[in-house]
């Protein structure tokens, strides 16, 4: 009896359902299918070229590309051959991948296109264990660039068909060697503070993850089954998206549609309806501003509508929300009467006319955001994990759903707080190995007992439902020695569709100042109907106007806060937070060391003026 | 819709896997192409056909609700809207102005005439009075016709085509004058086809239908037949030249699209709708004179094209109907506004009404609503596919 792992899983679907769907890709406008026994397919070929390669068990395989069927192909052939995958993000720097490529010492690294491989060649230096650059992408390499290390995907697969026609047993004799103990993938942690940490997931790991929140369905209430599609836009080096595209589709066998770029995920998400949808808070903040701006570039007859309809929305988010998210008979009536004329239609345009499973993860999120989506007929949970424990910890339960937590621990998980520090602790056999080669971090936050510090501080809500306070090292506590969440303030004005980026400092401070970065659609939209000339981001942060129209958004959040909690004074933010300048993460989670230090005088000017 | 083979035999090396263990094809979701076939179907989405299906189910209640006199109009304008179908092939589709429809229906109802008409008569006949015989013969000498006139539009473009399809409609009605054997003659005439099927007579009434509600169904059935034909020509191979044609014939010509042969099929299908269009009108008028066919009757089917909606098949036949039943409607006029007169000697009279509201029309039409009536429809549909957005 071989050990069972996502990719015996595949193989599995491919002899029961070899000609069902099992993933999607749009290819010149049309969504091409690759069926399970394709995939099966090509993962064995993937498989087969990694031994051929002379990858021994244990070996790391990095992947740098888009979401993409090679993606999944290349991670699960790694898995194939008892290698581990390493994602790295598309949006990473040259520096990291450097950085990432030497930590894990992958031997192969599959690069998407010309830029992916000048990455990988501007750091080679780095990574003396790195064998072979796979690319997908010939255009600006093939017959431009000649490296020994390079080799097209074609070949690659090639290489694959030639080792098994040689040794054709050979992927069958590794998969069954598998043991529940190797390592199936290294995730890089995001580093909000020091570099990257590769957190290490072993099949058993990814096993109990797939058991709890696929088979037994600790989301979706019935679990995920062929019929249900799902978008993948996400980076697939986070473990969200690992579980909701990767894992999801090997057990319970869902067709997975790959986005076409991060621009392109409002069409597909059209054209696809996925069933199951998962979104990080930045998404749905996203689309919650989508829906305001391009109403009110509508006709006044639609404008009035809508206006009316989302006022009932709202009406029935607050009760859905008071009732645990399920209906009454009564709120049932009044959203059947709104679906005809008018939320079926807005679902139909966000693409989630089909959703039966929504849900935020991986981040903290406003409560309006998610109220809204719940109004409009689009079941939103919040759910809470982490890397670190293969992301099982807490989900909000279809109809027991209560707003502002996390939701309850999944059954077979252990969950609890710690009563010195707060800090919430973790304990179930998804809990990871450790970080590879850091055996003093893993001690950091890894027990002898087996409870993981999440680092997370948070509270019970009646006993069952888990609030997240903040993350634990970003609390702030004032001059006036009150503890305050940044985050949730932060989130507040996020909820505006105006505010793309809050951050509240304050620390050791009379009180709380922010740093706000507009949101250049919205805000831009608005300063065109104000007939308000920009050319600049810049430009338009530094007009009176947006200051005004931001104040307001910031009176607006105050009234809803405790004294303590009101941000006196804010400076809009120069300049768009990127990931290639430092100041966000991979996952586009803000450093807020880097912003403090950068924007040093910003903030001091801030308290400077109203202490004289 | 499942794709799943029915017939076992199909794939056998895998039989287990054919059958049973497909998932689902995904539903209700218009804009997920998985093949360039979905795009280019019949009926692209369900609310299509469902909505097509009802509209056909109408028509086939009407003839058992309607009076026999509205009803002859009605079957008179499907024929109209066959003719109308063939010029919005040539016109609208492959942008080949052609004036001279009304010579392809003359060439069409006299062929369909001499094949079904007495041999003992007056005029040329041969007695062939099944309709399965006259109908397509019809159509082929008048498609023989429009083959011999598409040389010279390959040479030509806009206006000129025109021009010289302009001088076909004269050339025509001198000819149907002159050849007194075939016509009867300016002023006399002769007896049309008679619409018979293996001896069954749709011109009579029988125990289950009254005459006109005979041929409101025959000509509703031939209708949808041609519609049908037209609009999967237009998604064909063919059809997608014409519009490349349409669009940009030296572009076209770039994409390795033969022009002349282009032109030449559209000239020739173009007649061949014409042609049996004509046998069919007369047919149900039964009597028919060579002066029908003049420069009046071209201009009333371009009226219907671009009134319509140029291009589309669904807007050649709301235009076609709306020109057909406008006699209708401005025959009513004087009783209502009496300066008008009913009479043909008075000035002024309804039949001058209703040439200046052709005219008219047509103005309006390309002047404020370039899409025809389809466009109207397609202002509509886009107002409710944006909601509750306005893009």
């Amino acid at each position: 009896m071989s050990t069972s792992s996502p990719v015996t899983r595949i193989r599995d679907h491919a002899t029961v359902r070899p000609h069902a769907v099992a993933l999607r890709d749009k290819h010149l406008g049309v969504w091409r299918e690759y069926t399970w026994e394709d995939y099966w397919e090509q993962v064995q070929l993937a498989g087969h070229a990694y031994l051929a390669l002379g990858l021994e068990p244990g070996d790391r395989v990095a992947i740098h590309a888009e979401n993409r069927p090679e993606w999944l192909i290349a991670d699960m052939g790694a898995l194939a051959a008892r290698a581990a995958s390493v994602g790295v993000y598309p949006t990473n720097p040259a520096a990291e991948v450097g950085y990432l490529l030497g930590d894990s010492g992958a031997k192969v690294i599959l690069a998407e296109d010309q830029e992916q491989v000048d990455k990988t060649f501007e750091v080679l230096d780095q990574a003396p264990d790195l064998r072979k650059v796979v690319y997908l992408e010939p255009r600006g390499i093939r017959n431009r660039y000649d490296h020994e290390l390079l080799m097209p995907w074609e070949d690659f697969l090639e290489l694959g068909r030639e080792h098994r026609d040689a040794h054709p047993d050979a992927i069958a004799a590794t998969m069954d060697a598998a043991e529940p103990e190797d390592l199936a993938t290294l995730i890089y942690t995001s580093g909000t503070t020091g570099p990257p940490k590769g957190a290490m997931l072993s099949i058993a790991n990814v096993e109990f993850a797939i058991r709890i929140l696929a088979e037994e369905g600790a989301f979706t209430d019935p679990p995920p089954g062929p019929d249900d599609l799902l978008l993948s836009y996400l980076p697939l080096s986070h473990v969200a998206e690992r579980i909701f595209t990767t894992w999801f589709n090997a057990s319970a066998g869902t067709q997975v549609n790959f986005a076409e770029s991060a621009e392109t995920v409002p069409a597909n998400l059209r054209e696809v309806q996925p069933t199951v949808l998962f979104g990080v808070p930045r998404i749905w903040e996203k689309l919650l501003a989508g829906v305001e701006i391009r109403l009110s570039g509508a006709s006044w007859f639609k404008r009035k509508v809508a206006a009316y309809w989302l006022k009932v929305a709202d009406r029935l988010g607050h009760q859905l929300v008071a009732n645990g998210g399920a209906h009454t008979a009564r709120t049932r009536l009044v959203y059947g009467i709104g679906y005809v004329v008018f939320y079926r239609a807005l679902k139909d345009r966000l693409g989630m006319r089909k959703v039966r499973y929504a849900a935020s993860g991986a981040a903290p999120i406003a409560p309006e955001v998610l109220r809204f989506f719940m109004g409009i007929g689009v079941p939103m949970h919040e759910v809470y994990g982490m890397t670190e424990n293969t992301a099982v910890a807490t989900a909000n339960r279809p109809g027991r759903i209560r707003l502002g937590t996390v939701g309850e621990a999944h059954p077979g998980v252990e969950v609890r707080i710690d009563e010195a520090t707060g800090e919430i602790l973790t304990r179930h056999p998804g809990v990871f190995v450790g970080y590879w080669r850091k055996p003093e971090a893993t001690a950091e936050v890894l027990g002898a007992d087996g409870w993981l510090r999440t680092g997370d501080v948070g509270e019970w809500v009646e006993g069952t439902h888990l609030k997240i306070t903040d993350r634990m090292k970003d609390i702030i506590i004032t001059a006036g020695g009150k503890n305050i969440s940044p985050s949730m303030i932060e989130n507040e004005l996020k909820a505006s569709p105006y505010v793309r980026e809050a951050i509240v400092v304050g620390d050791g401070r009379k009180y709380l100042t922010a740093l706000i970065g507009i949101e250049l659609d919205t805000v831009g939209e608005w300063a065109q109907r104000k007939q308000l000339g920009f050319s600049t981001y810049k430009d338009l942060t530094a007009k009176p106007e947006v200051v005004e129209l931001i104040s307001g958004v910031v009176k607006d959040v105050n009234t809803r806060l405790a004294q303590v909690e009101q941000v006196k004074e804010f400076r809009l933010l120069p300049k768009e937070l990127d990931h290639e300048d430092g100041e966000l993460t991979a996952t586009q989670k803000v450093k807020r060391s880097a912003i403090a230090q950068m924007f040093d005088d910003t903030v001091s000017e801030m308290y400077a003026r109203s202490s004289s | 819709m499942s794709t799943t083979t029915s017939t076992p035999g199909a794939g056998s090396s895998r039989p287990a896997a054919r059958r049973g263990h497909r998932s689902r094809r995904p539903g209700g979701r218009p804009h997920f192409y998985r093949s360039y076939g979905q795009e280019l179907a019949l009926f692209n989405t369900r609310p299509k056909l469902s909505g097509v299906g009802a509209i056909i189910l109408v028509a086939l209640v009407l003839p058992f609700m309607l009076a026999d006199n509205l009803l002859q109009t009605l079957a008179l304008a499907f024929a109209f809207a066959i003719g109308a179908l063939g010029l919005n092939i040539v016109t609208g589709l492959a942008g080949q102005v052609s004036l001279g429809h009304a010579f392809f229906l003359g060439v069409g109802a006299y062929t369909a005439a001499a094949i079904s008409g007495d041999p003992d008569g007056r005029t040329i006949g041969f007695g062939i009075t099944n309709m399965l015989v006259w109908l397509p013969a019809a159509g082929i000498v008048a498609a023989l016709a429009g083959v011999l006139i598409a040389p010279i539009a390959t040479r030509l473009r806009g206006l000129y085509l025109a021009i010289v399809t302009l001088g076909l409609v004269f050339i025509g009605e001198h000819i149907f004058r002159e050849w007194r054997d075939l016509t009867g003659g300016a002023g006399v005439g002769r007896e049309a086809a008679t619409p018979e099927l293996f001896g069954f007579s749709f011109a009579r009434s029988n125990a289950l239908f009254t005459t006109d509600q005979n041929l409101y169904l025959l000509m509703l059935v031939l209708m949808l037949v041609f519609a049908l034909g037209a609009r999967n020509l237009a998604r064909s191979r063919v059809g997608r030249a014409f519009a490349a044609v349409r669009d940009r014939d030296m572009a076209a010509e770039m994409m390795a699209i033969d022009l002349p042969r282009t032109k030449l099929v559209a000239f020739g299908i173009s007649s061949f709708y014409a042609g049996c269009s004509g046998a069919l009108i007369y047919s149900v008028i039964g009597f028919f004179e060579p002066s029908s066919f003049n420069l009046l009757l071209s201009v009333q089917f371009i009226a219907m094209v671009l009134i319509g909606g140029a291009g589309t098949v669904a807007g050649t036949i709301m235009g076609a109907l709306f020109i057909s039943l406008l006699p209708t409607l401005t025959r009513e006029l004087p009783a209502y506004i009496p300066i008008i007169s009913g009479s043909v000697t008075e000035t002024p009279n309804v039949f001058q009404l209703e040439s200046i509201l052709y005219g008219l029309l047509i103005v309006v039409f390309l002047l404020f609503e370039p899409r025809g009536l389809f466009g109207i429809w397609i202002r509509i549909r886009t107002y409710w596919k944006g909601w509750p957005f306005s893009y």
